[in-house]
């Protein structure tokens, strides 16, 4: 059985990211007409307002920006401590994750962190959940 | 769109518009039950429509009108326009709402566009008697907003995404624990000097310092009340407000910009701090009113974290960006120092009122007569409502 997590916000184009990530793959939408890439999923790129869009790959590697721990629970599901980071990735967008394989003393501003993937679930069903953890050598 | 100021438009509007009257509840009274404990969250004690009739009725007494010469309403959170007509007996000529700096502002345009004269602006919220959440489990799965999007991940809360923004302004700036210290422990300061204030017992920075972090780097005193109250303010048309019982304070100057280009992502928040926003709002209000920072007299920002006096200080120009930790420190945002900020105690420490309660202390400070808690000679007071991209401000200046 996956790891059971707090409930993903879902729509048909949420649906779409997810059902990338059952194959492991980190795609995020990028507009057609303006190459604008795009998240959360949504129906219409925020620059030109085109909707054609493409679900292009992503490279999976970004640089840290912030971070939090939360101190006292919220989810059961993250018990505290519990650290939440955020990227920017090579590509442009923001990117909201938690770092593995590493200890949150060893985040740094800017550093380069890389894709990793864990299992999940919730009522929409299993997934994997994109998160990143330090650049293998 | 890069906004700039219309003088042939908005320049004539300042001091069209005045508040007379301000009514609050009894914040401290309120949070306190039985042998003066606290009350538990859910204990259910007042609906927002109790809090916010009983807010109502004191600002009409201090304005000394009728409610049947109110002929405009604005509702704020959490109340129905609706259900608030009737349960007050009101026909308006014309409503709106949304919250306060939006209704003033909104209340300011529908008066000098002679749609109405006198509008009772109007705020309530039982959240504690309700045991309203602001993270967890019960705030999720719904539409697309940052605080819930990043569940899966374990991000919630509003006080998670402001801890985001004190991590980053420590990464490029070097901002201290201790000078974020320094605000909540300025506003403590000043709800101490008003006994309407739920807090009453001072603070140290060692006191802030060993509290729990919530969401590290935000401590326990970073984080506004979760409180019950209700707020209203009553605005007239200028030459109408010489009729009222109190001076009035006149509505100098606002000014309203938005920064919502990829939110949820949290890039204005964490790329930007908001200050794109602050700055086009900044280029509104100072010129309409004809002031700039160095004339405020008396300040308030929207404080659910005391982050945001930070970042709302630096963007409108108070100090430089990145220098909103030193310039915090040694008493200048404290009465009596160079500019006193939230001196209510704002919503870390008097009252978690969504702003509304900025705006009657505001107003007050203005009147004059506070004793202890008076900022000496205040003229020109600012509020600064940033709120997540959602940025506006309103001058108000001592009228005659």
């Amino acid at each position: 059985m996956a790891t059971p997590r707090p409930i993903r916000s879902m729509d048909p184009y949420a649906e779409q990211f997810w059902a990338y990530t059952q194959k492991k793959e980190f795609r995020l939408q990028k507009c057609c007409d303006c190459g604008k890439f795009r998240w959360p999923p949504g129906p219409t790129c925020d620059k030109c307002l085109s909707d054609e869009f493409e679900w292009a790959a992503m490279g999976g590697q970004g640089k840290v920006l912030s971070w939090t721990t939360f101190r006292r629970g919220y989810f059961p599901e993250y018990p505290a401590p519990h650290t939440v980071i955020v990227l920017e990735l090579d590509e442009g967008p923001l990117f909201v994750a938690y770092p593995v394989d590493m200890e949150v003393a060893d985040l740094r501003e800017g550093m380069t962190l890389s894709l990793r993937w864990t299992d999940g679930q919730d009522k929409y069903g299993e997934y994997n959940l994109p998160v990143f953890g330090p650049v293998s050598s | 769109m890069a906004v700039s100021f219309d003088r042939e438009r908005l320049g004539p509007l300042k001091d069209t518009v005045a508040v007379v009257g301000v009514g609050e509840t009894d914040y401290g009274a309120d949070y306190r039950g039985a042998g003066g404990k606290a009350m538990a969250k859910g204990e259910v004690r007042y609906d927002s429509y109790t809090l916010a009739s009983r807010a109502l009725k004191r600002a009409l007494d201090d304005a000394g009108l009728k409610k049947d010469e109110i002929d405009g309403l604005c509702t704020g959170p959490t109340l129905s326009s609706e259900r608030a007509c009737e349960l007050w007996g009101m026909n308006p000529r014309w409503s709106g709402s949304g919250d306060a700096a939006q209704c003033i502002i909104e209340a300011a345009m529908a008066i000098n566009c002679g749609l109405c004269t006198t509008v009772a602006l109007v705020y309530g919220n039982a959240q504690r008697s309700m045991d309203t959440a602001y993270g967890g489990s019960r705030v999720t799965g719904g539409g697309i907003t940052s605080y819930f999007y990043y569940a899966p991940w374990g991000l919630t809360s509003q006080g998670a995404l402001y801890a985001l923004l004190f991590q980053r302004h420590k990464l490029l700036y070097g901002t201290t624990d201790e000078q974020l210290g320094a605000i909540a422990v300025a506003f403590r300061k000043h709800a101490c000097m008003n006994p309407n204030a739920v807090m009453q017992k001072p603070i140290t920075i060692e006191d802030y310092m060993k509290a729990p972090y919530v969401a590290e780097p935000l401590r326990l005193f970073d984080y506004c009340l979760i409180n019950d109250g209700g707020v209203a303010i009553i605005l007239r048309r200028a030459d109408m407000a010489k009729d009222c019982r109190q001076t009035p304070v006149m509505v100098s100057g606002f000014g309203w910009s938005e920064e919502n280009v990829d939110a949820t992502q949290l890039r204005p928040r964490l790329k930007d701090f908001y200050h794109t926003a602050h700055r086009e709002v900044a280029a509104q209000v100072y010129p309409m009113a004809g002031v700039g920072p160095k004339d405020i007299d008396v300040f308030a920002t929207y404080d659910s974290f005391s982050v945001h006096l930070l970042a709302s200080l630096e963007g409108f120009g108070f100090c430089k960006e990145g220098e909103g930790g030193p310039f915090v420190q040694n008493g200048r945002i404290e009465i009596g120092g160079e500019l006193p900020c939230n001196t209510s105690g704002g919503m870390l420490s008097e009252s978690y009122m969504q702003s509304w309660n900025h705006q009657p202390e505001l107003v007050r400070q203005l009147r004059g007569g506070l004793g202890q808690r008076q900022v000496q000679g205040a003229e020109v007071a600012q509020y600064v409502h940033d709120v997540a991209g959602k940025c506006k401000s309103i001058i108000y200046t001592k009228g005659g």
